[in-house]
């Protein structure tokens, strides 16, 4: 907690933006069914749980068509 | 050359819709911020994972330690998502179709190659500007120790050796089909491009030079003379693609 009261001007927007990317990534696995590859079993793991990498990995290649 | 200005200011709502900028930038953010931070915690991190008994000295970190953090990690990961996300730029677009309605309605080819360039160097622009002001924002903060060397510099090189990039990522996708043949293409070009530099007398001209001494412009001990010919290597190189790009495209079968 001691690293939490020093630093939190960075660590306040580091989670923030973490949060918005990961919400993002996990509403549209939630709303489009059709993958690229992979299904809803695997992509919502990968985003919730693999930080920064899991959402971008999904909407560079896990994003299916918006159709 | 109204065109133009269409076609870039739809590439850019297309950006917006498919989540490329919003990738782009939460991973620039999050660099911004890191910078300074990984900086200023990496002595404190080794020491806890020394083992007990042993004792290191390491040296208080500064804003240039910043700085490199800053180098390294726009230059490594930001580069790689940078191309990964602007991978399809020709070929979904081609694959789906969807380009050939406007094609034959009188869009002209060479409008729809370099629109879609200059919509990805907007991006890429708008990227490493967040990234950098975040952290010299941060780096302030932490390290208020004096001004830096040839700081703006060392960015602009930064910033040109991915518009360089970007151009060869364009040019890649006119001539290979699919979507990940054109990136395939590119690191082909880089690993062309470092092996060249494995002679001394390259690195004057090398675009990659541009990428290789940004810490030494910070710290002063390069002058930015010494990278004016990499520069304008890079900055024809850039034309030249843009060119071959233009011309593949106008002759490709859609």
């Amino acid at each position: 907690m001691e690293i939490m009261k020093e630093y939190w001007p960075f660590l306040v927007p580091l989670i923030l933006a973490e949060f918005v990317l990961m919400v993002t990534a996990l509403v549209h696995v939630l709303r489009h069914p059709n993958y690229k590859f992979g299904s809803r079993a695997l992509w919502i793991p990968v985003v919730l749980f693999v930080q920064i990498l899991g959402p971008i990995v999904y909407f560079v290649f896990g994003r299916g068509d918006d159709a | 050359m109204s065109h133009f200005l269409v076609f870039v200011k739809k590439e850019l709502v297309e950006y917006a819709r498919t989540y490329k900028l919003l990738i782009l930038l939460v991973v620039f953010i999050i660099f911004g911020i890191m910078n300074p931070l990984v900086a200023k915690l990496t002595p404190e991190l080794l020491t806890s994972f020394m083992p007990e008994g042993m004792f290191v000295t390491i040296p208080e970190p500064t804003a240039l330690d910043s700085w490199a953090q800053f180098f390294k990690n726009t230059q490594q990961m930001g580069l790689i998502v940078l191309l990964l996300v602007f991978s399809g730029v020709l070929g979904t677009e081609l694959t789906k179709g969807t380009l050939i309605n406007l094609l034959t309605k009188g869009l002209s080819r060479q409008a729809v190659v370099l629109a879609k360039y200059t919509a990805m160097v907007l991006v890429w622009t708008l990227s490493v500007v967040v990234s950098a002001m975040l952290t010299w924002i941060y780096t302030v903060y932490l390290f208020p120790d004096g001004p830096m060397g040839y700081l703006f510099v060392a960015i602009f090189c930064m910033w040109l050796f991915g518009v360089f990039l970007l151009a060869l990522l364009l040019a890649s996708a006119t001539m290979v089909r699919g979507n990940y043949g054109g990136l395939l293409l590119t690191g082909l070009a880089l690993v062309i491009l470092m092996v060249v530099n494995i002679f001394p007398e390259a690195h004057t001209y090398n675009p990659l030079s541009l990428g290789a001494k940004n810490m030494s412009l910070v710290s002063g001990t390069v002058d930015p003379s010494s990278l004016y010919a990499a520069m304008v290597v890079s900055t024809l190189a850039i034309c030249g693609l843009l060119f071959l790009s233009v011309l593949v495209f106008q002759k490709k079968e859609l």
